[in-house]
């Protein structure tokens, strides 16, 4: 798919004639890929969980989408400005039949060469029964035959796309991932419709096998399509005018949105299960890393590779100042919320300790050493040399525990959140007065004495009865622990969102594009690079306390590189530098993938995750660097007609605000 | 008494003398060519100046306490503001933030500040964005014509070559250093920036020392004309004294034949 286009267009009269070496190149590529899913053993994993009830089984799926796109993929020709478009006509329908052929052909015969030759000594996936499936239940050779016609329908099929309009290709192909889609959340709408009392639509929707019923899969199609002619172009003119928005009333709306997500968040895992609150709470985790790291990579651009260390910081900080179990006589055995001032602390040290050493660093060194730190994190913890302080290879038992209750717990007493929400209402009453009182403005600095009087009320309540309220959150509820994990998410959401546009974020943002120009325009990239260190250290730090009160036990084996790596992968494919980005990326790939070691939704993804990350990351990078949901200034980058200087030239001078 | 007096400035790379023991100095409210040909040093004598890079010897004396060493930031704060001979603004950055953000050593608010936007905080904010906008207002209708928030890549090459000068003017400094603020602009715009030149330093007050290879520039904006050549001062003056000084003619021409 990477060859050049040979397509010749001389004659724009006469439709280019089928390429079939190409087609046969790209043919070959889709074999190898499809004979590598089934070998590395995904197709037979897959096998048991349907898609669509009884058509498709996810293991199909595994690899009939690769005739679809390589057969798209062999008559495809990037058009750029100013280019006729190529013709479309039966030569894309027949290199893509000839693609999606070959592809299964090669499929085919490595069914057959397996079903002849034992080779499970080498491929040891290479069952009897992965044979059977792709044999379709005949014999090999029958299932060859089947293989090769399959997979040149489908290829035709791909390279039918070419002939759709881009309005209808768009419609179906959303057609295709919204069945995907109703398919994959079965465990959520499932729990959504059993919740909220529409049971039974469980059984029309969804078949006994995981998938969607043929008929369920037909009404979502259509409906799909339909809503694309029905609403055509409404919900580009919404996007359209939310970025004509205004700077502030886009952030303000957004914040809107953010809010209420946040409520429908807190209030919707009462309906899921408890493995899906699982999931959510895992989600909710690695979404408060992804931000952190966002500040770092995203705003600062500075490539933290080692960004685990900061997360295991926070866990053993966690472990040693909560648990009663620590190794060494330094046993003070705090609450959580106690031993959560310590994290912060020990947090911001990391974050000078790894920061101080890569200041003079940029790009590529900065990523090996940071690298290296994350190691070093992980083998400090690990080490015989500090057993008596974080138990080697042992790790911690016993996080947060409460004797009372029996489990690691985190105690939120309501009295001290009234005390800290109460103080700070107080303080910004207090420079707000004080404001007002420097400007003579006797109206704001009425407003001002209000905030005081309620600020200071609401702390002298909280101080009266500390524990009028609590919310007391064991660490395998997770149910639970998914709503105080989305507290800390929207905390970090909300420092994010803060400091991105601020004196702070602006001189991140000045050093990530020109670290020279910065530092000549008065901006002290010491501090500014330490800053983004400690903050990215701190909300890392808290994703670890909270890991390890949930968890309950630490070891060092906990917090490897892949961890870095993963939490990487959740920032650069939902979007550098973007909030919404970040969280969408962390609720698509950590809720179906799942984390390092935490599954997903997608159970049967737990061995090939790896796998899917590193081939996702590779795909975004190649097609889509800005990420899925790229911030509003790197999509305003996208926006072509904005990069026709002359259009603005013409304007010069006659415009004027 | 001079604003910046430079004496003995020495720069190396390896074994190459970029600033063999540079002499300067400019007053409050000059305007002052530095002029050569290509490889003079002219360019590293501004990033000496800027602290990019610390030089080997000498002494760089800014409103009587002596720079050299400083880190750019620093010598930002003091008030030295340069600009960059291929243009290098914050591409990905709006025009307004782009000015917003040279403010940084002129404000103080920080994260927490930020993080519960105090009334300091916003007023800090108001007056960098009205401040921003005073800066573009200066170049007239070529920079407030477009929308601010539009990203500083949208720019064309001239207006990218103002906003530069915007953002540089942004850090409030008293000298102003601009490195070949003509290079790539057609005559009109060329003489539109000359005059910009002028005006920087009557309207504003900036101190000025400009780089150029626009020689009609050069006459049109220069108090004094200084010319380097293998990183030292061969001549200074007036532009009519350095034009017809025997050895600046030499160096950009070379020697004449039968004087051998």
């Amino acid at each position: 798919m990477t060859a050049p286009t040979t397509a010749p267009t001389t004659a724009p009269t006469t439709l280019p004639a089928v390429d079939g070496a190409k087609a046969l190149r790209v043919g070959a590529i889709a074999g190898v890929t499809a004979i590598f899913i089934a070998a590395i053993g995904m197709v037979e994993v897959f096998d048991d969980h349907s898609v669509i009830d009884p058509l498709l089984s996810l293991g199909y799926l595994s690899i009939a989408w690769i005739p679809l796109l390589f057969g798209y993929r062999a008559t495809h020709q990037l058009v750029l400005e100013g280019m006729e478009p190529p013709k479309t006509g039966a030569h894309n329908l027949i290199s893509g039949a000839l693609t999606g052929a070959f592809g299964g052909a090669m499929l085919g015969g490595f069914a057959l060469l397996v079903d002849t030759v034992d080779v499970r000594e080498i491929l040891i996936n290479v069952t009897p029964r992965l044979i059977e499936i792709l044999a379709f239940g005949q014999s090999a050779a029958v299932g060859a035959l089947i293989l090769i016609a399959l997979g040149g329908a489908i290829g035709a099929l791909g390279g039918a796309f070419h002939l759709m309009s881009n309005h209808w290709r768009r419609a179906v192909s959303s057609a295709f991932l919204w069945i995907l889609i109703v398919g994959f959340l079965e465990l959520v709408l499932g729990n959504v419709f059993k919740g909220f009392g529409v049971g039974f639509l469980n059984d029309v929707v969804y078949s006994e096998s995981r998938g969607i019923t043929t008929g369920a899969a037909v009404v979502i199609g259509v409906a799909v399509v339909a809503m694309h002619f029905g609403f055509a172009g409404s919900a580009a003119a919404v996007r359209e005018r939310f970025l004509s928005l205004p700077e502030a009333k886009r952030r303000s709306t957004g914040f809107i949105v953010a809010v209420t997500l946040m409520a429908v968040g807190m209030v919707v895992p009462s309906v899921f299960g408890p493995f899906l609150n699982e999931v959510l709470a895992t989600v909710g985790l690695f979404m408060l890393m992804a931000l952190g790291l966002n500040i770092v990579v995203g705003y600062a651009g500075l490539l933290d590779l080692g960004y685990v260390a900061f997360f295991a910081v926070g866990a053993y900080t966690m472990a040693v100042f909560s648990s009663p179990l620590t190794p060494g006589d330094f046993t003070p055995e705090m609450a959580f919320y106690s031993a959560l001032p310590f994290v912060i602390i020990m947090a911001t040290i990391a974050g000078i300790i790894v920061g101080t050493p890569v200041i003079r660093m940029r790009g590529d060194y900065l990523a090996i050493v940071t690298l290296a730190f994350g190691e070093i994190a992980r083998l400090v913890f690990q080490a015989d040399w500090l057993k008596g302080m974080f138990g080697g290879a042992q790790g911690i038992l016993r996080i947060g525990w409460s004797e009372a209750v029996g489990k690691s717990t985190i105690v939120t007493m309501f009295g001290y959140v009234l005390v800290a929400v109460g103080g700070v209402v107080g303080l910004i009453g207090f420079l707000r007065w004080r404001s007002a009182r420097a400007d003579d403005d006797a109206s704001s600095a009425k407003k001002a004495g209000i905030w005081i009087g309620l600020g200071t009320t609401a702390a002298v309540i909280g101080l009266l009865f500390p524990d009028f309220a609590s919310w007391t959150v064991t660490g395998i509820d997770s149910e639970a622990v998914f709503r105080l994990v989305l507290v800390f998410v929207a905390l970090a959401a909300f420092i994010s969102w803060r400091l991105q546009d601020s004196r702070i974020g602006r001189a991140w943002m000045a050093m990530r594009e020109d670290e020279q120009v910065a530092e000549t325009m008065g901006i002290n990239v010491v501090t500014a690079k330490l800053l983004a260190f400690i903050i990215g250290a701190i909300l890392a730090a808290l994703g670890g306390a909270l890991f390890a009160v949930k968890i309950g036990t630490i070891f060092p084996s906990s917090f490897k590189i892949v961890q870095s790596i993963i939490i990487l992968v959740v920032v650069i494919v939902g979007g550098m530098g973007s909030l919404r980005g970040v969280a969408v990326g962390a609720l698509v790939l950590i809720g179906v993938l799942g984390g390092p070691t935490q599954p997903g939704m997608l159970r049967e993804f737990q061995e090939f995750k790896l796998l899917i990350y590193g081939v996702l990351l590779v795909y975004m990078m190649l097609q889509r660097p800005e990420g899925l949901i790229p911030s509003a200034r790197r999509s305003r980058e996208l926006h072509g007609d904005e990069l026709k200087q002359d259009v603005w030239l013409d304007k010069d001078g006659e415009e004027e605000v | 008494m001079a604003l910046l007096e430079i004496t003995g400035l020495v720069k190396q790379f390896g074994g190459l003398q970029a600033l063999g023991g540079v002499d300067f100095h400019i007053d409050e409210g000059e305007i002052v060519s530095v002029i050569g040909p290509n490889g003079a040093g002219k360019t590293t004598f501004f990033n000496v100046i800027s602290g990019m890079f610390p030089p080997d010897e000498g002494e760089i004396i800014f409103d009587d306490r002596d720079v050299a060493g400083l880190t750019p930031d620093q010598i930002t704060r003091r008030g030295i503001a340069r600009t960059f001979q291929n243009v290098r603004l914050f591409p990905n950055m709006t025009i307004l933030e782009n000015v917003m953000v040279a403010q940084h050593s002129r404000t103080s608010k920080g994260v927490f500040a930020a993080l519960f936007q105090t009334p300091g905080f916003r007023k800090e904010e108001a007056l960098i964005r009205e401040r921003a906008r005073d800066v573009l207002g200066f170049f007239g209708t070529r920079l407030t014509g477009y929308r601010f928030d539009q990203p500083a890549f949208t720019l064309s090459y001239a207006n990218r070559r103002r906003l530069e000068i915007a953002r540089a003017m942004g850090t409030e400094p008293r000298l102003l250093l601009l490195d070949e603020p003509t290079a790539g602009m057609n005559p009109s715009e060329t003489a539109e920036l000359t005059g910009l030149i002028t005006k920087l330093r009557d309207e504003r007050g900036f101190t000025i020392v400009v780089i150029e290879h626009e020689m009609k520039v050069v006459r049109d904006v220069s108090d004094r004309v200084v010319v380097l050549d293998h990183g030292v001062q061969i001549a200074q003056g007036t532009y009519d004294e350095v034009s017809t000084n025997e050895d600046v003619i030499e160096a950009y021409l070379g020697r004449p034949a039968e004087s051998r």
